[in-house]
């Protein structure tokens, strides 16, 4: 610190011995005496005083550098320990770094932020994260101010910077705020786009084919028109169905897991869908020999598994036995299951961006709506997991569907 | 003598609309498509022969394999050689602005009407390709 004010002092002085003294004032100098010097130099001790506590009470970390980047001051704020404090005066960064043993890599970025405000001249700001001893994100807002002297020389460079962490902490919490209003409105889009195309769409036949048989004479045609409207109802009864579950999915955000046998899970699967297993001749190969049990609400993994398989039994090859392999992986903390099929397979180049969009249909299939993997993708999502496909047309789909791993696998 | 392509996979509505067209004008040439992929491959086979292309198509947006905005991407491609002046209506069940804000952006798109069909309507758009067929 006094190395500091001294400087500025000495500094002051040259700059005072640089102004051209009058005769006058040089015949004066002499003649003061020995008292005035003493009051003078108190006078100068007192406000040497009040500006060194004013630095060193601020609560911001404020650094002085000379035009070589080695420190002519630093404040309690920047370094706390007197002692570290005390060494860095007239070192630069590397040697501090090299002195308290710490990592090369905040000198360089340092001087790399001094060579800028140097050249440019111009004040600098940025923003500077570390983690603390206790393992703390902190973010100080930093910035850097070149001084120039009469000449137009630089003489010094001032860094100040002030903790900005609770900011930060909020923008971080704003961020994950707008991300979720932006996922619900696109989940609400969704919904507009389920009630406009699968919802509306029925209630418009129906309403039509009724003006039809109303207008019309004819008992038999009439017969014939209200035939049509039975299929109309049982489809909107069918998406009336989907479409709550689907919002029970969503709000069911406490669902309960349990630990869920992947082999149970699949007997149910293909008991259920014997009738296409047999008629298709379709075999199901398992295996589970890395994660047999998972922990996961067991009727979103059984709707999960449901889908996928009757998906790819759907979706089979003309001609082809389907063989479909559903196996699970563990990595670190994660579980991938894979549901594999020689099916028809799909031209991701295409639709990549609306996969699991849901109303996309990429096959001509009476029975497909566009609902089941928009759904898979809601359960797997519900959860906090992931769902993705690699398909090579006319040889096969494969799903892949990430979760936690939240069973220790010893127990 | 009209040519109406219908492009739609709702078997009912296209069965319907078949009907209302027919009690407007019998004369009238009606081919359907149950998707926008089996309606531009035909009419880019049939782009440079005016006697096969229709004066007017109706198209939905919801369908399978190539849904409306896919076909209108692919149609805005092929429109410079089409030989015919077509009016492209979109015909669907969706009352999203956004939608039709979107169709907007396509030149092709004549109009966006929403589902039902209204008699009257269909009658006007009839009479119009008429006045510029002849």
């Amino acid at each position: 610190m006094s190395s500091f004010i001294h400087k500025f002092y000495k500094r002051w002085q040259r700059w005072k011995s640089d102004v051209p003294v009058s005769p006058r004032e040089a015949n004066r100098h002499p003649s003061a005496g020995e008292t005035e010097q003493r009051l003078i130099a108190e006078q100068l001790d007192r406000q040497k005083a009040f500006y060194e506590n004013i630095l060193n009470k601020l609560p911001t970390d404020i650094a002085v550098f000379d035009a070589d980047h080695r420190y002519l001051f630093v404040n309690p704020g920047a370094i706390s320990k007197e002692e570290y404090r005390k060494y860095i005066i007239g070192k630069d960064d590397y040697e501090y770094a090299a002195y308290r043993n710490r990592d090369v890599s905040v000198a360089h970025s340092r001087r790399a932020k001094f060579m800028e405000a140097k050249q440019t001249g111009k004040e600098i700001r940025w923003e500077d994260t570390l983690t603390d001893p206790q393992g703390n994100m902190i973010t100080h807002l930093r910035r850097m101010f070149p001084v120039f002297d009469q000449t137009g020389e630089l003489s010094l460079v001032i860094g100040f910077g002030i903790d900005i962490t609770d900011r930060k902490v909020m923008e971080v919490k704003q961020a994950a705020l707008v991300e979720q209003l932006s996922k619900q409105n696109t989940q609400l889009m969704d919904f507009c786009s389920i009630v406009s195309h699968n919802l509306r769409a029925p209630l418009v036949n129906m309403s039509m084919l009724v003006d039809f048989i109303e207008a019309s004479q004819d008992p038999d045609e009439q017969r014939m028109l209200i035939s049509k409207l039975r299929p109309v109802i049982g489809n909107l009864h069918a998406t009336f169905n989907e479409l709550v579950e689907s919002i029970q999915i969503r709000q069911d955000l406490e669902v309960k897991k349990e630990n869920v046998c992947l082999h149970e899970c699949i007997k149910r699967t293909v008991s259920g869908l014997e009738t296409e297993i047999n008629k298709l001749g379709a075999k199901i190969e398992t295996d589970f020999s890395e994660v047999a049990v998972v922990h996961y609400p067991p009727a979103y993994m059984n709707s999960i598994i449901h889908n996928l398989i009757s998906n790819s039994l759907k979706y089979h090859y003309p001609g082809r036995s389907p063989l479909i392999r559903v196996r699970t992986r563990l990595t670190a903390d994660k579980i991938v299951l894979s549901v594999q099929d020689n099916g028809l397979g799909i031209d991701l180049e295409k639709h990549r961006d609306n996969f699991f969009k849901i109303g996309k249909v990429f096959h001509r299939h009476p029975n497909a709506k566009g609902f089941g993997l928009y759904m898979t993708k809601t359960h797997v999502e519900a959860m906090g997991g992931r769902i993705w496909v690699e398909s090579v047309p006319d040889e096969g789909s494969t799903f892949f569907i990430e979760f936690e791993n939240r069973i220790k696998q010893a127990s | 003598m009209k040519s109406i392509f219908l492009i739609d996979d709702d078997p009912i509505f296209v069965y319907l609309t078949r009907r209302i067209i027919a009690s407007i004008d019998r004369q009238c040439k009606i081919n359907e498509f149950t998707d926008g992929e089996l309606a531009i491959r035909y009419l880019g086979e049939i782009c440079d022969k005016p006697e096969l292309l229709p004066d007017i198509i109706f198209m939905d947006i919801s369908m399978p394999v190539m849904d409306g905005w896919e076909f209108l991407n692919e149609y805005s491609q092929l429109r410079p050689k089409i030989k015919k002046d077509i009016a492209l209506f979109i015909v669907s069940s969706s009352i999203s602005p956004q939608e039709v804000e979107r169709s907007k952006g396509y030149s092709a798109v004549s109009d966006f009407l929403i589902k039902p069909l209204e008699r009257g309507k269909i009658v006007e758009i009839i009479d119009n390709a008429k006045e510029t067929a002849e």
